[in-house]
């Protein structure tokens, strides 16, 4: 469904412009720049503390950035709300499980697709776009579980299918296979690879697992100590020496 | 750098304070009659008294801070203690004709800590990872029963007074004549101050600091978090104690009198960001100087006599604006869920309704009797008791959308009221005719919806404890303000006329209860159909995640106005419904946050989040009716004595019961009950599955001074509910034990 020129246009649909973020002292992110091409799947990978998370806020509005900027299908978004940029299209997921726990999953599902405009939904109802998102992450017959009672995984997906359901231009996942097993992991792989390549959403992630991320990102950013270090695809970035130093470690630091 | 950005901050605040007081100074004084003079005479005894004055706020607002820093929890119940410790100071020195050192020794040193201990060791410390709405409701439902049981110890029938320390002597400094209680007062204060900024440097100090920080850690470094709580509850009953008592010869010795302290207490603990002692210091002084020149200065003229009590909710809303607000956050994890939380579906409501109808028919009717009840219906002093409690339920059930689905914490449904109920007195009944249209009522929900978004955009960004300490402010701002004003038109003898309905004049009281009656079951309905709405689903995710709400594409600001105006809708039509039921409201007296809280509590008792908590409010109010009714009868005394009990102490204990049920009686009622309805096969399988999940063992029992067996470590994983995702992982069981040994 996607429209074939707005794969070829020359314009990034997301691009972080030299982000900077400062909690008191610490600069947690620090000018870092990257771009998601509209119908690809790009990965952000790096250690813990390296600020991937407040990255996803700052695309999200949840974390107001110190400098930078955040252009969104060719608009700044960097003053607009939180709900503002998520009705321009910006859905995420958070690493530590942000569901509404009292909520069934289904009426987790109908929040967001009750928010999406007509014209988001594709002119589809309501609850069919709610029912459709369940059915792609698998938990359409569980979707009068209350979310709070469900395994971590399990709502880990909720959370996938309310992002889903507003009928988002980018997907941010923070984290998604994280609690799933290798089986679980293959299945969210293969919905995104025919996410992107039906309905032409675009996927911005942050992974630990490696296999997942290697053989689905088209383009990889590593951020280390707050700053892009390197990117490409991720043949390059398995061979780049800085890349495999913020992983590893190197003999020069004692530390590590 | 840090200090600079916090002097800033403080700096900035105070400056906004007083521009905003100076305003307000002005504004009043534009119609004062005549000034005093500023000689210096006047000037410094109004400083020196206003520095008295604001040493015993200091006094308040330390207990609230110690114990906050320490515990995390905002105790609400400071003032109560003081009062009782107040009370019990003068059954000692006045009643029983101790000496003062021994009286004194008995309460600040023995009683008040032993206070302090049971508190924290019988509730407080169980509310440790409670949410904040329900460490709040339980320690005002302390201070409820306090408040309460000092009232029933020492009933008001005869007057007592407090003396003054040396009684009326004073030191003559010159110009001023300052009396000998209030210099000790002074004293005292300094000495608090310069104790507890030592104990804060002291051993003791560092670790309670390190406890609210993170309990755990600083278990793990030594510090033991039972004792520095034990100890910061001992210390803030202390400086109530010592509060009380020196506070009670200012002010006349009556417990809700003594309470409403409370408000400078609140507004000087924000002023100190609720963690600063100098700062809580600075406030409460300059709380008290503000006052007393306000009272020395100002003759606040014609219409405005009454506006200097407008100072504390006016400092203490402006300095919860001021306090930084923490950034949308992750939300707290619900508690006690069902696997399929099931919600009343829009007939049965309507079924129960119609029950509640027929009962009320047959009840006031006198068709029911129940043995003892008098067959011959109920008269008009039972009705009169009775409609004012159908009422207040649907004030109620505005906390249901409100604080029940939207997590917003309220204490301010009885200004709503009183604002429906203001409406209602203008518009409504300004015409003539005995009676008027039932359709005002819904003039008056359009009316009254816009105060509540103007609330919500005031206080929209704030959440928790900032938010119901505002709701407070908002309470005590109407009730000082706006109410006591003759344009409010309370002040006269006001008259609320009965309804007509379709041209049907609802004259009698037994018709107006049943209007009620068919309202109720009405607005039930209603309720039902809007928790299953858009609405009802996206304030419920609201409080949920707030985050992940605005990251949906939710707006939570003209979310949070719309769920306010709602409630304030439903609010101001029961305060309509109220007047008219009372016939004749005293609204100083009424709509004020003295009763605002009993309703609060009834809510949260019943189930906040549930209607039908409404109807359990409604019928712990008409105990009042019922032991009247069964008295006549000539029902035996203990039967009357458990009805009274429950009536006075019912709302207080039962909030502090909610330590163990936060879900309410509501929840737990469906809970145990619903497998009775022949319709709800579900009820009947949940509760065999509760019991069968009832006979696990508990991971306490399963013993951890032995080693585990493999069967031991899956059982704690079932009860942890981790089980699935370790099999997710697939994490083997056999090789799983090695793992937790190992250190993973």
């Amino acid at each position: 469904m996607a429209s074939p020129e707005r794969k070829e246009s020359a314009l990034s649909l997301l691009e972080v412009d030299r982000v900077s973020v400062r909690f008191g002292g610490l600069l947690a992110v620090h000018a870092a720049s990257l771009a998601v091409e509209a119908g690809t799947i790009t990965g952000l990978i790096g250690p813990n503390g390296a600020g991937k998370t407040t990255l996803f806020n700052v695309v999200t509005g949840l974390q107001p950035p110190s400098n930078g900027d955040v252009m969104f299908d060719g608009r700044s978004v960097t003053r607009l709300g939180v709900h503002k940029r998520a009705r321009l299209g910006i859905a995420r997921t958070f690493q530590k499980l942000e569901a509404f726990n009292s909520l069934s999953a289904r009426d987790n599902v109908l929040v967001a697709a009750e928010m999406a405009t007509k014209a988001r939904r594709q002119g589809r109802s309501v609850a069919a776009v709610a029912n459709e998102a369940l059915e792609q992450v698998g938990l359409a017959d569980m979707a009068h579980i209350t979310v709070g009672t469900m395994p971590t995984a399990t709502a880990r997906l909720v959370e996938l299918a309310r992002a889903l359901a507003t009928g988002p231009k980018i997907l941010l996942l923070d984290e998604a296979s994280s609690g799933l097993n290798d089986e679980e992991t293959g299945a969210i792989g293969e919905l995104l690879a025919r996410l992107v390549r039906e309905s032409g959403v675009s996927v911005l992630l942050v992974e630990h697992d490696m296999n997942f991320v290697m053989g689905l990102c088209s383009q990889l950013y590593v951020l280390d100590l707050g700053q892009v270090i390197a990117s490409g695809t991720p043949a390059e970035m398995q061979r780049n020496p800085l890349v495999q130093a913020a992983y590893l470690g190197t003999a020069k630091e004692p530390a590590a | 750098m840090k200090l600079v950005q916090r002097l800033r901050s403080t700096l900035g605040l105070s400056i906004g304070l007083f521009v905003v007081l100076a305003a307000y100074v002005v504004y009043n004084g534009r119609q004062a009659p005549k000034l005093p003079g500023f000689t210096i005479e006047n000037i410094a005894t109004a400083l020196f008294t206003g520095l008295a004055i604001g040493a015993l706020y200091a006094l308040y607002a330390t207990g609230i801070v110690v114990v906050y820093t320490t515990t995390g929890i905002f105790n609400f119940s400071q003032a109560a203690v003081a009062a009782f410790c107040a009370y019990l100071y003068w059954q000692l020195r006045v009643d029983w004709h101790w000496a003062a050192p021994p009286a004194l020794a008995l309460v600040i040193l023995v009683v008040a800590p032993l206070i302090g201990l049971v508190l924290d060791r019988l509730i407080m410390r169980k509310l440790e990872d409670a949410p904040v709405v329900i460490q709040l409701l339980v320690t005002v439902g302390v201070m409820y029963f306090i408040l309460i049981a000092t009232g029933q110890i020492w009933e008001s029938d005869t007057s007592r007074k407090l003396p003054a320390f040396y009684g009326t002597k004073s030191i003559d400094l010159g110009p001023i004549n300052l009396t000998y209680h209030r210099a000790i007062v002074l004293i005292v204060a300094i000495i608090v101050a310069v104790a507890l900024r030592l104990l804060f440097r002291s051993r003791l100090g560092v670790a309670m600091r390190a406890v609210v920080d993170n309990r755990s850690l600083a278990a793990l470094t030594g510090a033991k978090p039972n004792i520095v709580s034990s100890a910061a509850w001992a210390i803030g009953s202390v400086l109530a104690a010592i509060a009380g008592i020196m506070i009670a010869p200012e002010l006349e010795l009556d417990p809700s009198n003594l309470n409403a302290v409370l408000v400078f207490a609140f507004a000087a603990a924000v002023f100190g960001q609720l963690r600063s002692l100098p700062m809580a210091l600075v406030g409460a002084l300059l709380l008290g100087v503000g006052r007393q020149f306000q009272i020395s200065f100002l003759k606040f003229g014609g219409d405005w006599t009454f506006a200097r009590d407008g100072l504390a909710p006016i400092v203490l809303l402006l300095a919860v604006l001021a306090l930084p607000q923490s950034r949308l956050q992750v939300g707290r994890v619900a508690r006690n869920l069902k696997p399929i939380e099931r919600t009343s579906k829009v007939w049965e409501t309507a079924l129960g309704g119609v029950v509640l109808i027929v009962l009320f028919l047959a009840l006031s009717g006198g068709w029911l009797n129940f043995g003892i009840w008098d067959p011959a219906s109920w008269n008009q002093i039972a009705l009169n008791r009775a409609n004012p409690a159908l009422a207040t339920a649907f004030i109620g059930m505005s906390l249901v959308p409100l604080t029940g689905w939207a997590g917003q914490l309220n204490f301010a449904p009885m200004a709503f009221a009183g604002w429906g109920a203001y409406l209602h007195l203008r518009f409504a009944l300004a015409g003539d005719g005995p009676t008027v249209s039932i359709w005002w009522l819904v003039l008056v929900g359009v009316l009254s919806a816009p105060l509540g978004a103007l609330v919500a955009l005031v206080a929209g960004r704030l959440r928790g404890l900032y938010l119901a300490l505002a709701s407070i402010a908002f309470t005590e701002l109407m009730a000082k303000l706006f109410f006591p004003h003759p344009a409010a038109g309370f002040r006269d003898i006001n008259k609320f006329k009965p309804f007509d309905v379709f041209g049907v004049d609802l004259t009698t009281r037994r018709q107006f209860l049943m209007l009620l009656v068919v309202l109720l079951a009405i607005f039930m309905v209603l309720l039902t159909m809007l928790r299953q709405s858009r609405y009802g689903r996206r304030w419920m995710a609201l409080n949920n995640s707030e985050a992940a709400s605005a990251t949906v594409g939710v707006s939570v600001a003209s979310t949070k106005v719309v769920v306010y105006a709602v409630s304030a809708a439903m609010a101001g039509i029961g305060g309509a419904l109220f007047g008219t039921a009372s016939g004749t409201v005293a609204a100083t007296s009424t709509f004020i946050l003295d009763k605002s809280i009993p309703i609060v509590l009834l809510m949260a008792i019943g189930g906040m989040a549930y209607p039908i908590a409404a109807l359990f409010t409604m019928f712990q109010l008409m105990f009042l009716a019922l032991g009247e009714r069964l008295e006549q009868a000539g029902a035996p005394g203990w039967l009357l004595g458990i009805l009274t009990f429950l009536r006075l102490f019912g709302p207080g204990l039962g909030a502090i019961g909610m330590v163990a049920n936060q879900r309410g009686a509501a929840f737990e009622t469906g809970r145990q009950n619903a497998r009775y309805l022949p319709w709800r096969k579900d009820a009947k399988e949940d509760y065999a599955a509760a019991r069968a999940k009832r006979r696990e063992p508990e991971i306490g029992e399963l013993g951890l001074s032995q080693a585990f067996s493999v069967a031991d470590v899956v059982a704690i994983e079932r009860r942890l509910g981790v089980a699935d995702d370790l099999a997710a992982h697939g994490v083997a069981r056999a090789q799983g034990v090695g793992v937790v040994v190992a250190g993973g």
